[in-house]
């Protein structure tokens, strides 16, 4: 093996390839299916980078993520369709609100630990489910919200799916950037500090309880960015989308990359979105097998989150370290 | 060195078992496809999406919507195709979720490039696509019966069954024949009885009819009784019902069970065999109008329409085993306009034209009635395609 390929350069060069390939895309193909299955890898990515921080590095649970998606998707949705207001503007308030929410669910939640966080965030998706549906006048209730418009600044419409693509691509890369820079510096050890022991981190100096709760925001808040870009590039929102469900997927995605990386979840995320959408990316797969797969979809994931908590509790990150034969030491941030 | 094992052996335990899932999934299908295009025809065939609910609460009128598609297509292949090309059908199922409905046309539309959408099963499910359609601009042909998919008009759009605008003054005028001028309204919070529930009360006043209550239930809920229970408080002296899902039979049933006497009249959307079975008992004196396909004596022996309605149901029983209901003919109506309106064209027509000749169908004797469309109604169904049905012995009689 050359010398220049260690795993620290590999590591740094990686993430910079992977973008290179991920903007050279639309340049490469104008296959319109291709594009909607990748934004919504794109769109899982951010939730994912979120959920990452909280679950993965605070180690504080959260099965309530869906429905900061929606608080963000319908925000987006109702303004920009109903009200009219320019979509950045919406934008920034689906994220904004879904914060909020995160915020003050963060507060009582703060007296909550393992098991119960996780009963508390469960509800608090129920909950949301059944507003979703019976906020009728601004959710549209089980038929959901149509007609919303495209992503748009001022006169400029981002209206192709290849737009939609780079636009969504180009936020994730942007708050992965941000995740990363966290996770490495002082609030990021303060996360791995808590998620080690409480007792240990408090003792060290960190203030948990504001820990939790800023963590919980931004990462609400970071979701409900996603809902709102997902409000926009898809054009029709509904409850089912929000639902419990699609928690437990983004937790499955999290605990299959592995909690303390980003890398990991990131590539996990991106197997588990990518699974019900095989046709897209490798042709000539038959209808009756994607079929099956959207069927077991669900059936396929929690088998393979089994597996990985059996065998490689590390997750997918522990296991690109070891077959790379680094040390588990760099607690591999971007890698 | 231990655990680099272990890391290799886990991976290529999650290698196998992905791989394992695909071979057997591969291995699992075979006979499911069965869209019957034509063996040497050189044509390209022309493809048609079709989003139906083949699971969910709606999966009782999507499973004979997909047969009454299938039988037509393999019919219209036999017979040489639409000049030469074969048609074909792709199936998407929506599991009565509007999001999914969304999905599969976004599929279809940019993964099977096809020219024309049959769909969907439900009326939340139609309007949900409407984005997708509309952004790609090409026909749509829906086989639900909210009268927002015609009235809340989109030139792409067009509609199979009886919409709510006319099955409620035809149901009005038949309760009021009976006397019967306070009513209480149950209907579900779907996009079917949300509708219903709007046209009913618009049309309460020009009927002459009091609506006591409103009561609502969701798709998916699975006891009606707190409902049913305000209604026994009012003084209504029927209770009419407006859902097409299978909650149907529950309230039906709960009537039953609370011992409530007045009677209980439905919509077209219960014209099925799944709310008589499911219902049993409670469902006898049920009304409900729809249109003929249940008892084709009632087209007049002898007529056009009784001619394509005996032959529909003969090939259809005889395919599967039982008649069709109204569903698998909304079904077979959509799939023969967009199939004569493609005989009608030149080869290689747009999506534009395909959508401004099915618009130009006159006179078009189909299972639901006869259509006639024009530039500002895409439903092209009269109340003369109706009649009153009520349940006895589970079987369904024509009121006179």
């Amino acid at each position: 093996m050359a010398r220049f390929l260690t795993p620290r350069i590999l590591g740094r060069a990686l993430p910079v390839v992977a973008c290179g390939v991920l903007f050279l895309v639309p340049m490469l193909t104008d296959d319109r299916y291709l594009f909607k299955v990748l934004t919504f890898v794109g769109l899982n990515v951010i939730v994912i980078a979120g959920l990452a921080l909280l679950f993965g590095f605070a180690g504080q649970i959260s099965l309530g993520h869906a429905a900061f998606v929606g608080i963000g998707a319908y925000t987006c949705g109702y303004l920009t369709a109903a009200r009219g207001v320019p979509w950045i503007v919406a934008v920034i308030a689906g994220t904004v609100l879904a914060g909020v929410g995160g915020f003050l669910l963060a507060i009582p939640s703060l007296r909550l630990k393992g098991h119960y966080l996780a009963m508390a965030t469960l509800g608090f998706n129920e909950i949301m489910s059944v507003l979703f549906v019976e906020l009728r006048p601004v959710t549209g209730g089980n038929d959901g919200l149509r007609g919303i418009p495209f992503a748009s600044i001022g006169a400029w419409k981002i209206d192709t799916p290849a737009g939609n693509y780079l636009l969504v691509w180009g936020v994730a890369v942007v708050v992965l950037l941000l995740t990363a820079n966290i996770i490495r510096t002082r609030p990021g050890r303060a996360m791995r500090a808590l998620h080690g022991s409480e007792l240990g981190a408090l003792a060290s100096g960190v203030d948990t309880g504001r820990l939790k709760t800023e963590v919980f925001a931004l990462s609400a808040g970071i979701a409900g960015l996603a809902g709102a870009l997902y409000a926009s590039s898809v054009g029709f929102i509904s409850p089912s989308t929000f639902s419990l469900e699609f928690s437990v997927l983004l937790i499955a995605m999290v605990v299959i990359g592995g909690a303390g990386s980003l890398a990991g979840p990131v590539a996990a995320c991106a197997l588990l979105t990518l699974l019900p959408y095989a046709d897209a990316l490798i042709p000539g797969l038959s209808k009756e097998l994607i079929a099956l797969i959207q069927d077991w979809e669900a059936d396929i994931s929690g088998f393979v989150m089994i597996l990985v908590l059996l065998f490689a509790p590390g997750g997918l990150a522990a296991l690109g370290r070891r077959l790379g034969g680094t040390s588990a030491r760099g607690a591999g941030g971007v890698q | 060195m231990k655990g680099q094992l272990k890391a290799l052996l886990a991976t290529v335990l999650i290698l196998a078992l992905c791989t394992f899932s695909l071979a057997g999934c591969a291995k699992g299908d075979g006979g499911a496809a069965g869209s019957g295009t034509g063996d040497s025809q050189a044509k390209d065939p022309y493809i048609v999406g079709a989003v139906l609910s083949l699971t969910g609460s709606y999966a009782g009128l999507g499973a004979p919507e997909q047969n009454a598609i299938e039988m037509e297509v393999a019919r219209i292949n036999e017979a040489g195709g639409i000049k030469g090309h074969p048609l074909k059908v792709i199936y998407e199922d929506d599991g009565t979720d509007p999001a999914k409905a969304v999905a599969a046309t976004a599929r279809l539309i940019d993964q099977e490039n096809v020219i024309a959408i049959i769909g969907a099963t439900g009326t939340g499910q139609s309007m949900g696509m409407r984005t997708e359609v509309d952004r790609a601009a090409l026909p749509q042909v829906s086989v639900a019966g909210g009268t927002v998919i015609t009235s809340d008009f989109d030139p792409l759009v067009f509609q199979t069954p009886w919409s709510n605008s006319l099955v409620v003054p035809y149901t009005m005028a038949y309760l009021k024949k009976q006397g019967i001028t306070k009513i209480a309204i149950v209907t579900d919070t779907g996009g079917f009885g949300a509708d219903g529930q709007a046209v009913l009360k618009a049309q309460a006043p020009k009927a002459g009819i009091t609506i006591t209550t409103a009561q609502t239930f969701n798709p998916g809920d699975t006891d009606m009784t707190s409902q049913l229970t305000k209604v026994k408080g009012t003084d209504s002296q029927a209770v009419v019902m407006w859902t097409a899902g299978k909650e149907a039979a529950i309230v039906a049933k709960n009537m039953l069970q609370l011992g409530m006497k007045v009677p209980l009249y439905g919509s077209h959307g219960n014209a099925r065999t799944e709310f008589v079975e499911g219902a049993g008992a409670a469902a006898e004196g049920f009304h409900f109008a729809a249109g003929k396909i249940l008892v084709p004596e009632s087209y007049g022996e002898g007529t056009p329409a009784y001619e394509v309605a005996t032959d529909f149901v003969k090939r259809y029983t005889a395919a599967y085993g039982k008649a069709p209901d109204t569903f698998a003919g909304h079904a077979y109506d959509a799939v023969n306009l967009i199939a004569s309106a493609m005989g009608r064209l030149d080869e290689g027509f747009t999506s534009e034209e395909l959508r401004a000749e099915i618009e130009k169908t006159s006179g078009f004797v189909g299972i639901g009635g006869t259509f006639t469309f024009s530039a500002t109604d895409h439903n092209g169904l009269s109340a003369g395609d109706l009649v009153m049905y009520r349940v006895e012995n589970g079987n369904w009689i024509v009121e006179k």
